[in-house]
């Protein structure tokens, strides 16, 4: 696809082909305790053949509902309104079994959650000769064959001897390959992908939308991209739909879209995003407040209350989707005064934005480097493998983390990076526990929790070294209240309950938390105030270091920013040490003053972030960065990619040389000399000459 | 299934096997010891006429192993070796053989059991299947409401209940083939009349033990489809071009009766021990009734015997059900 | 044998769903509205209100019955035997005289006492042993779990039988001898429930923050097992009901001369058709007693599980 192609792709396309896929005012409800949820309120797009729409939308903006719609896989309680039209029928009101002839025919899906979506008890050449045979009249050695045939279509390799395989004996990214394999099986002319690699590492995410810009090419279907993530939509979709509370707010080519959103929540979201790319990061800029629950919702924009430009009128009438002279529609009462460039969307001075003074902006370099609090030596953990339900059998050792060292001193933050089985959770558990470690040395301000006479000293550390984890809803007692929950640390460590009080109050309000919270279960909070709460215990007794477990995963974009923001107040304020474990490196560059990117229980890289994002020197790091998608489509269409193939192997047997040699571009283009050193020798960290603080272990790089 | 596989089974088998026969063995010595103690054969003969002195009772007693003047341990001993040795597992305090009366008890009881279990799972797994797919549909409630008052009932109140309306429907409807009592009339001559005949005293025991089996297997065969007739699998079944019954139905319903497979599979040696609040009431004298009697007439070998052959086959079971699941379900296979 | 068999494997299954406060939990935000959250939810179960009437009504019945008659359930009354219904004896007498209303009373009374009891017993030992075995955890785990497979293997009712057969008549030795057999496999979901509890994230969290370990079973690990330990109380009711009826039918429960709903039954069951009152007013009162015991125990744990969606889900 070339540039051009893109720009006034709508107008141009519309004239030339006939739109495989039609909605018009699509609208679909649920009921539920609370009311009828209005999930859908009234959605229309044209999808022509070969092309893709990205619907982009946080969690209950009503994206996957739309899926589900398109595909009449509504469940039984959802009413359904306006019209889906595909190839002249309407399958909206169409009764299962109508219906039931045209899925997997006309149209695909690809579903979020490789893991759970295809049937446990049957082989994947099963599966998918099923799904052949339900629309074509095959044989069923004919079906197997041509189930074969579109395995290695999607890259299964040694695809014959697999196709007899369960799907638990895949990865995630192989049954990811899968589902796309059944969807495009009998040739649709539209394919609907709903969160497809959301579920994924970066680097398989990559391959997996790859693989779907394949199967897009060989069935020449039109796609409907579903996601969250403005990355992906930017590289993968040529016409995009802005979701929020049910309706379209926007839509656009990928192009217009990404230069000058120009409806406030477009270009509120995209200046939320913590990107990868370019020089210094940018401030993030939080929306504030939290989506609207679509219940009984009032009259007026439903983003009214959350916009820096609202005007009066805002609040009285929903404004339609209309089209905007060279930005395609949008649904905003001063659209054309930001399309025009005469009004910024972020407002004068937007809602909670981060504290008075513009601290320099986090990542830019360590404020007040204090003294060492936490030093790690040579950390070794494994794990014993065991196979099989039922008939249980040690078969291994995990190595789960396999030599690792880094320092952090107060006031700094440092985030370890990996993908999932890469260690980093492990590492950070393993400093948590506060005892000998398996192999190695940790030493927290300046005690060895490991040394057999320091027991006393260790046992004080607990107010040192606290965590904040990963789901905040997981890690808060359902039964208590927050008030209950942020005095509990406290009382651990022995406070008196007048002094208690007082702190729990003091904590509310240094999380930004109103004292009414107090008096809630986590079950009544928002995401963003559950992690809030999650935060303000974790800071309870003062400690020197804090453990971060994913702080953000579990929280869309729009309030993500506001507890970034928070965490580098909070750091600023009480000189705080983070430890941030994340997949996400827009994250991490966002919070990290140091990153250590670790592959397979190593850490393969380390450095301060600036250099390490600006000038990565192991090709694991290169492919890490260059696997992210930029919501940009420009730079997206044009940078130079390092695809890996494969995926992390499991650590059960990690090679005696470099841990990243089966999947190293590098090494696949080296010489023999080179190669056997790869092989056999460990590579030691190499240091980058005048940064001193950057250091990579690759014997090519 | 590979050989290798096939093997690691029959490895994990024999495994499980041994220590089921260890928990056996200790189970069987402890009802010795505990019905030795709270068993007293000698008050079997206390009401018989003309009376007897306590020596000639011991008399009577010790070619059984049962005379109280032996010391415990020895009489002990002399049964283990005797079980041990000839597979020999005592007499009654009347001398009659404990292995025969189990032999024969054991399949009457499975007579009777048999039936009922194959039409419990097939009545309990349809009609559970049947409901889940019409969750808060009227059938669904009612027959919701119908198995929680049944499986509350206690089963001398449902057999009952079905004898009342038997008898009822002999009298006013005129049928006489609802026999409410034994295994079969005396005095019937030739293959198929007897083959009839026992046919017919089956039918109310059958019924009552199907009434209180299906339960169990509608409540959780309706809970367990109900947790995956909502699995993303289902729908993407659907996505490919099924409808939504028959996406359940080849996709839901095969891995959600693996567990009912399981159970089922455990419940089937349990046949040969009976049912003993039915047995009781309908007359038949299958292992159930001899449970009853065993410690009604003080007889410790017969307990004894009863508790091991009990034993044995709740082990028996819950191996079945292991092999049953690693055939079922691939997701336990060792790769 | 098969009277204890089905009890506990699928069982465990049911409760082994977390429990997760969902959207529905948002409505009660403030602390005391949750008392009355959780009574709302049960009050909007029609059965389980309906359950929870039947067993108060039955309960006073039990306690005040007697007021109503002059006759004692141990009366003779020579001048009427085996007379159906009637002004003098409201649900008849049997072939030894003795009133019916009056042994139904006590009957009652005796079932309920032994099955509340047992049932309070029986839980108490039994999240006692699981909830240790899961904390304490190791080879204090592996031998619980030990002996908890042992006894499911011996044929306990058999024991049972053995045991009471020689020393009951009394109803309180069988209240012993139902506990000592009838604990283990609540103890075992306990147990299972509270392994999966000491996963969970809000205690690894507790433990990272140096709450001692006393403190995470008394603050995090009970309080949500709450919702299991008072459905299973109730169902533990039904059980041991079962239990104690099918034990006294076949003779090896409650003896004559005392009364019990399964004594009746046993003594109706002859003369069912000649004499149908003698079974129809116990088996009527077992009846109630434990459908209304299983609907509250359903309303309960549908009011107390944030995940269950009213009526969903089988009991075992």
């Amino acid at each position: 696809m070339s540039p051009g192609a893109a720009l006034s792709a709508e107008t141009h396309a519309k004239e030339t082909a006939a739109p495989v896929l039609s909605v018009r005012d699509l609208r679909i409800s649920f009921p539920s305790e609370a009311g009828t949820v209005e999930a859908v309120r009234g959605i229309s797009f044209d999808l022509l053949p070969g092309r893709t729409l990205g619907i982009v939308g946080e969690s209950g903006s009503g994206k996957s509902a739309t899926a589900m719609g398109i595909m009449g896989l509504l469940p039984p309680s959802a009413t359904a309104g306006g019209s889906v039209l595909l190839g002249g029928r309407d399958l909206v009101g169409m009764d299962d079994r109508a219906l039931s002839r045209v899925r997997g025919r006309s149209i695909g899906m690809v579903f979020q959650d490789p893991l759970s979506s295809l049937t446990p008890i049957f082989s994947v050449g099963r599966l998918l000769s099923d799904a052949l045979r339900v629309h074509q009249d095959l044989t069923r050695q004919a079906a197997w064959e041509r189930a074969v045939e579109l395995l290695d279509l999607v890259g299964i390799p040694a695809p014959r001897e697999r196709a007899g395989a369960f799907p638990h004996e895949f990865s995630g990214g192989m049954r990811q390959r899968v589902v796309i394999a059944m969807a495009i099986a009998n040739r649709p002319s539209v394919l609907v992908a709903d969160e497809p690699t959301t579920a994924l590492d970066v680097t398989v995410q990559a391959q997996i939308l790859d693989v779907l810009r394949l199967a897009q090419r060989e069935t020449g279907a039109g796609l409907v991209l579903i996601t969250h993530d403005l990355g992906v939509v930017a590289g993968h979709a040529d016409d995009v739909a802005v979701m929020y509370a049910g309706r379209f707010v926007e839509r656009a080519g990928v192009d217009e879209l990404f230069h000058r959103p120009t409806m406030p929540y477009t270009a509120r979201l995209l200046a939320a995003v913590p990107t990868v790319d370019g020089g210094t990061p940018r401030p993030l800029v939080p929306i504030g407040g939290e989506p609207p629950v679509l219940v009984d919702l009032p009259a007026g924009c439903p983003f009214a209350a959350r916009c820096a430009v609202a005007v009066d009128a805002c609040a009285d009438t929903e404004p339609e989707l209309r089209s905007v002279p060279g930005h395609g529609e949008v649904a905003c009462l001063r659209a054309e005064a930001v399309a025009e460039g005469l009004l910024d969307p972020s407002g004068p001075d937007a809602p909670d934005a981060p504290a008075p003074a513009p601290a320099p902006a986090p990542g830019t370099g360590p404020t007040r480097v204090g003294e060492v609090v936490l030093r790690v030596e040579d950390l070794v953990k494994t794990f014993p493998v065991t196979k099989g339900g039922l008939l249980k059998r040690r078969v291994g050792t995990v190595h789960a983390v396999n030599g690792v060292g880094f320092e952090l001193r107060a006031g700094e933050t440092l985030g370890l990076v990996g993908e999932s089985g890469s260690g980093k959770t492990t590492t950070l558990l393993e400093i948590l526990r506060l005892s000998r470690p398996e192999g190695g040395r940790i030493e927290i301000a300046g005690v060895d929790v490991g040394a057999q006479d320091a027991a006393e000293r260790v046992r004080g550390l607990r107010r040192d070294v606290q965590i904040v984890m990963q789901d905040p809803l997981g890690a808060l007692d359902p039964r208590l209240t927050v008030r209950r929950l942020l005095a509990e640390p406290l009382q651990a460590v022995g406070q008196d309950r007048t002094s208690i009080l007082g702190r729990v109050e003091e904590l509310l309000a240094l999380v930004g938390l109103d004292s009414a919270v107090g008096d809630r279960f986590p079950a009544a909070l928002s995401g963003g105030q559950r992690q809030r709460v999650a935060i303000a215990r974790a800071l309870a007794t003062e400690p020197k270091l804090l453990a971060l477990d994913e702080p953000l995963s579990a929280l869309d974009v729009s309030v993500q920013a506001g507890v970034i923001n928070l965490l580098a107040r909070l750091k600023r304020e009480l000189s705080l040490a983070y430890l941030v474990v994340s997949h996400d490196l827009g994250v991490v560059r966002h919070v990290s003053d140091r990153v250590a990117v670790m592959y397979l229980g190593r850490i393969v890289e380390s450095g301060t972030t600036e250099s390490v994002f600006s000038d990565p020197r192991h090709p694991y790091t290169r492919a890490l960065l260059s696997a992210i998608p930029l919501p940009d489509p420009r730079r997206e269409r044009t940078r130079e990619r390092v695809v890996l193939e494969g995926e992390q192997p499991s650590a059960t047997r990690p090679p005696t040389g470099c841990v990243f040699v089966d999947r190293c571009p590098l090494y696949r283009v080296a010489d023999d000399g080179t190669r056997r050193r790869c092989l056999t020798h460990r590579p030691e960290q190499v240091r980058v000459t005048e940064r001193p603080d950057h250091q990579y272990a690759c014997h090519l790089a | 299934m590979p050989g290798g596989e096939v093997r690691l089974v029959v490895r994990h088998v024999t495994r499980k096997a041994t220590g089921w026969l260890l928990m056996i063995v200790v189970a069987t010595n402890v009802t010795y010891l505990l019905a030795s103690f709270f068993l007293d054969p000698r008050s079997n003969f206390k009401d018989l006429r003309p009376v007897r002195s306590e020596a000639q009772i011991d008399r009577a007693l010790a070619p059984y192993n049962l005379d109280p003047r032996v010391p415990l341990v020895d009489r002990w001993w002399d049964w283990l070796t005797s079980v041990v040795l000839h597979f020999d597992w005592g007499r009654s305090p009347t001398g009659v053989s404990v292995n025969g009366e189990i032999g024969y008890r054991s399949l009457v009881s499975a007579e009777l059991v048999v039936l009922s279990l194959v039409f419990s799972v097939l009545a309990g797994v349809a009609l559970g299947v049947y409901t889940a797919s019409r969750q808060y549909g009227w059938s669904d409630r009612v027959s919701q409401a119908v198995s929680v008052v049944v499986f509350n009932v206690p089963t001398s109140v449902a057999a009952l209940a079905v004898v009342f309306v038997a008898i009822w429907l002999n009298q006013h409807a005129g049928l006489h083939f609802l026999y409410v009592a034994g295994e079969n009339a005396p005095g019937v001559q030739g293959l198929l009349p007897t083959v009839g005949d026992r046919l017919l005293h089956l039918i109310l025991p059958t019924l009552t033990l199907t009434l209180m089996g299906y339960v169990g297997y509608h409540l959780t065969q309706r809970s367990l489809l109900l947790d995956t007739i909502n699995a993303d699998f289902v729908r993407t079944a659907q996505a490919t071009g099924l409808t939504r019954s028959q996406a359940i139905r080849r996709h839901a319903l095969r891995t959600a009766l693996i567990p009912t497979a399981t159970s089922v599979a455990f419940s089937v040696p349990a046949v040969f021990t009976g049912a003993i609040v039915t047995e009781t009431i309908f007359g038949w004298s299958g292992m159930g009734s001899y449970f009853i009697q065993t410690i009604s007439k003080n007889d410790v070998h017969g307990t004894v015997a009863t508790a091991a052959f009990a034993a044995a086959l709740t082990a028996i079971g819950a191996i079945l059900a292991d092999v049953a699941t690693v055939f079922l379900d691939p997701r336990v296979r060792v790769s | 044998m098969t009277a204890d068999m089905t009890a506990d494997a699928s069982y465990g299954a049911a409760s082994d769903r977390t429990p997760q406060p969902s959207r529905s939990v948002r409505t009660a935000g403030r602390q005391h509205d949750v008392a009355r959250f959780y009574v709302r939810r049960f009050v909007r179960n029609r059965l389980a209100v309906a359950g929870a009437v039947i067993f108060l009504l039955l309960v006073v019945f039990s306690a005040t019955g007697d007021a109503f008659t002059s006759y004692a359930y141990s009366d003779t009354d020579f001048a009427a035997l085996t007379q159906p219904p009637s002004a003098v004896h409201w649900f008849g007498t049997n072939q030894g005289g003795n009133d019916i209303y009056a042994s139904a009373v006590h009957g009652l009374r005796r079932s309920l006492t032994i099955a509340v009891s047992v049932s309070v017993l029986t839980l108490a030992v039994a999240a006692v042993v699981g909830s240790s075995a899961a904390y304490f955890g190791g080879r204090a785990e592996k031998a619980t779990l030990a002996v908890i497979h042992f006894l499911l293997v011996v044929p306990s009712f058999l024991i049972l039988a053995l045991v009471s057969n020689r020393l009951a008549g009394d109803w309180r030795v069988l209240i012993v001898v139902l506990t000592v057999f009838g604990w283990m496999s609540t103890a075992r979901i306990i147990w299972s429930v509270s392994t999966s509890l000491r996963e969970r994230d809000f205690v690894a969290a507790a433990e990272f923050m140096g709450v001692s370990p006393l403190r995470i079973v008394v603050r995090h690990i009970i309080p949500n097992l709450g919702s299991l330990l008072i459905v299973n109380l109730t169902l533990g009711v039904v059980t041991t009901v079962l239990s104690e009826t099918a034990l006294s039918f076949i003779g090896f429960g409650v003896q004559t001369p005392d009364v019990s709903l399964g004594t009746m039954l046993a003594d109706g069951a002859s003369t069912i058709t000649s004499a149908p009152w003698l079974f129809a007013f116990p088996a009527g009162l077992v009846v109630l007693l434990t459908v209304s015991m299983a609907l509250i125990g359903d309303g309960l744990r549908d009011a107390l599980d944030p995940l269950s969606s009213t009526g969903a889900g089988g009991r075992r």
